[in-house]
């Protein structure tokens, strides 16, 4: 048609409009660029949660508009920030060393220089050889490369031997739900060569750069934001037009789409591999944000709370993602950094720093069985009605005829 | 002349020890519109299973088109791309999505994510909609969700999804399951049309449906084939009454 894709998607307009002045007010709000009404710890927050809303877009369209209920996407996540922090805990221990070997009488040899660094590195596991999946560490584009390939890869073959089999469901989110659990068990152990449990760390200080962490978090939060925003594009791109139509009806009837003659797990592979490696951006951004990286941010619940984010906000519509996530992550620093009211009731005190997953199951609950549009559902309400009337048209099966499928 | 277009020689089929399907043989030539017909548990829908890829028979030959390519090889949309359609007994369109957006996935295109995903509009497209949608009735109901359709529109929509995707072979289970009679009649025309260029087999145990079809017939039962002729023929076979009638 001759109509372009932003002119028939009016939402993604609106979508990019409100990201863009959020952006401009954090900016002029910031310590680094505005008035400093807000604190840089507080900007990475918002950086931190506009990744979380790129990972919950892509939630939404495996499971919102595919139909995979994917329990692995943190996965996808985690790997994305490891890749990244190989390299920032690499290159910045490098400096550290530099510098300190540069007192030595005599100059050091790069033996002696990547044995100091090993040792920095790895001494807490007690070791200091470097493991053979750091060989690339201390190269920038390899390691970003990795942010799209290792989790591109992973999915392409785990979705790949899942959906080859048909497995579908349930079933399918066991699956998931158990490679995220082996590979976070795997990353725990000190010989898995990424510093067991201790994980990466110090991944806020960017090697080379001697910028304040105001100016420093500022930019991520840009690159955060202009992030989401490609990816809103990309992921509305992809669940518009005709192969939007093919995934949605995956998602509802997978059968009748074989039957049609589309090979469903190429669709399925090409969804889930696209979203993980969008889910590997969205961690590269966002660990150097948080600092720190270990191997319980791949456990199983965290992919767990990213379905209840999407759940929550409206499945089937980015913007009720980028709303869930947005919303319960907020809240939950909210109320889990004792910010949030005590409530006394007398004979018992609700804290809500225990309460709040309580509180979290409850709405979940709640919304999936009053609300199944979620959060998002409510701006069906205020968009234009439909003046159709729902009734029984001319021939329609009726009761008498038997139960209606 | 019509040539062989479908040939299904010595197929059997056993579910946990029950043979499902028996030593059957069919043979559909194109164009050609035929009907079968059979008591609940003959074997119909199998037999439809076993032409698209659902099941896999035990034993027999599945042979298609002038290549002669075996089907049993190939999965279900594959199978689909060669140029076979069905429709299913219960109306399956996607009901979330508008009536042209169901025929338009249907429409005949590259099936490829990437030829999909890139896929343009193009006015050839919608001009294949709109004739679709006036032979199928439904010119009036492009914009409207498929699951708002009533039953009979759903049906016919189904067809319309098949005649879409242009196949040479179209399986039709059960088309008349649920329809007024209006939509009955309506429905047999548009069968009878679309095999003046294709062939059709449609399956049904409505006798009076199948009249109005006025095509060659064959009886399944226990999964083979017990009788094949005119209706007329078939009815007075012995054997037939004894399965439709006797017990």
């Amino acid at each position: 048609m001759t109509k372009s894709f932003l002119a028939t998607n009016r939402s993604v307009l609106v979508f990019l409009l409100v990201l863009s002045l959020f952006t401009l007010a954090v900016t002029v709000m910031a310590e680094a660029t505005g008035y400093g009404l807000i604190s840089t710890s507080f900007v990475k927050t918002l950086g931190k949660t506009l990744c979380l809303c790129l990972i919950a877009i892509a939630m939404d369209v495996v499971w919102g508009y595919c139909g995979i209920l994917s329990l692995g996407h943190f996965a996808f996540f985690g790997i994305g920030g490891y890749a990244i922090g190989m390299w920032l805990m690499y290159a910045r221990t490098e400096e550290i060393v530099a510098g300190s070997l540069a007192n030595q009488p005599l100059p050091a040899t790069p033996q002696e220089v990547s044995d100091a660094i090993g040792t920095q590195i790895f001494g807490v596991v007690g070791s200091s050889d470097f493991p053979l999946i750091w060989s690339f560490a201390h190269s920038l584009p390899l390691q970003l490369l990795a942010i799209l390939i290792v989790p591109g890869l992973l999915a392409l073959v785990f979705g790949w031997l899942a959906f080859r089999s048909r497995v579908t469901g349930v079933y399918l989110s066991i699956l998931t739900q158990a490679m995220t659990l082996a590979l976070s068990l795997y990353l725990f152990q000190n010989d898995s060569g990424l510093r067991g449990n201790n994980g990466l760390s110090g991944l806020q200080n960017i090697p080379g750069v001697s910028a304040s962490q105001d100016d420093v978090s500022i930019w991520f939060f840009w690159a955060s934001a202009v992030a989401l925003g490609l990816g809103y594009l990309l992921f509305a791109f992809v669940t518009s037009g005709k192969m939007g139509s093919v995934i949605r009806a995956i998602r509802d009837d997978e059968a009748r789409v074989r039957f049609l003659g589309y090979h469903v797990e190429s669709y399925k592979l090409f969804v889930f591999t696209i979203t993980a490696m969008v889910a590997g951006i969205a961690g590269a951004l966002y660990y150097p944000q948080a600092g720190i990286i270990n191997p319980a941010e791949i456990a199983p619940i965290a992919s767990i709370y990213l379905a209840v984010w999407v759940a929550i906000g409206g499945r089937g519509r980015l913007y009720g993602a980028v709303i869930g996530a947005t919303l319960v992550s907020l809240l939950s620093s909210w109320f889990t950094g004792g910010s949030a009211p005590a409530i006394n009731l007398g004979f018992y005190k609700i804290v809500w720093t225990d309460w709040w997953l309580v509180l979290l199951g409850l709405s979940f609950v709640v919304v999936t069985l009053f609300f199944p549009q979620g959060i998002g559902g409510l701006f069906d309400f205020v968009a234009v009605k439909r003046n159709s009337d729902y009734g029984p048209s001319e021939g329609a099966w009726r009761a008498e005829e038997g139960k209606p499928e | 002349m019509s040539k062989r277009l479908l040939e299904v020689s010595g197929v059997s089929v056993t579910f946990d020890g029950f043979r499902a399907i028996n030593n059957l043989s069919i043979a559909i030539a194109e164009p050609e519109l035929r009907a079968v017909i059979g008591p609940n548990g003959a074997g119909k829908t199998t037999f439809m299973d076993i032409i698209t890829g659902k099941t896999k028979p035990d034993e027999g030959k599945v042979i298609w088109g002038e290549k002669s390519i075996s089907l049993l090889g190939m999965s279900e949309s594959q199978i689909a791309r060669a140029g076979i359609g069905r429709k299913f007994q219960k109306p399956t369109v996607f009901e979330a999505q508008t009536v042209r957006e169901n025929l338009a996935m249907a429409l005949k295109n590259k099936r490829g994510p990437f030829d999909v995903l890139f896929y343009r509009k193009t006015a050839n497209g919608a001009a294949r909609i709109e004739a679709l949608a006036a032979e199928i009735g439904l010119s009036d109901q492009l914009t409207r969700v498929a699951g708002e359709l009533s039953h009979g529109q759903k049906q016919w929509l189904e067809i319309g999804m098949l005649l879409a995707q242009d196949p040479r072979l179209l399986l039709v289970d059960e088309p008349a399951a649920g329809m007024t009679p209006a939509e009955r009649e309506q429905t047999t025309d548009l069968l009878v049309r679309a095999a003046k260029t294709r062939a059709v087999v449609v399956v049904e145990h409505d006798m009076e449906f199948v009249r109005r079809l006025n095509c060659k017939v064959t009886v399944l039962h226990e999964g083979s084939v017990l009788a094949e002729g005119s209706l007329d023929h078939v009815t007075q076979n012995p054997d037939v009454i004894e399965v439709y009638l006797g017990r």
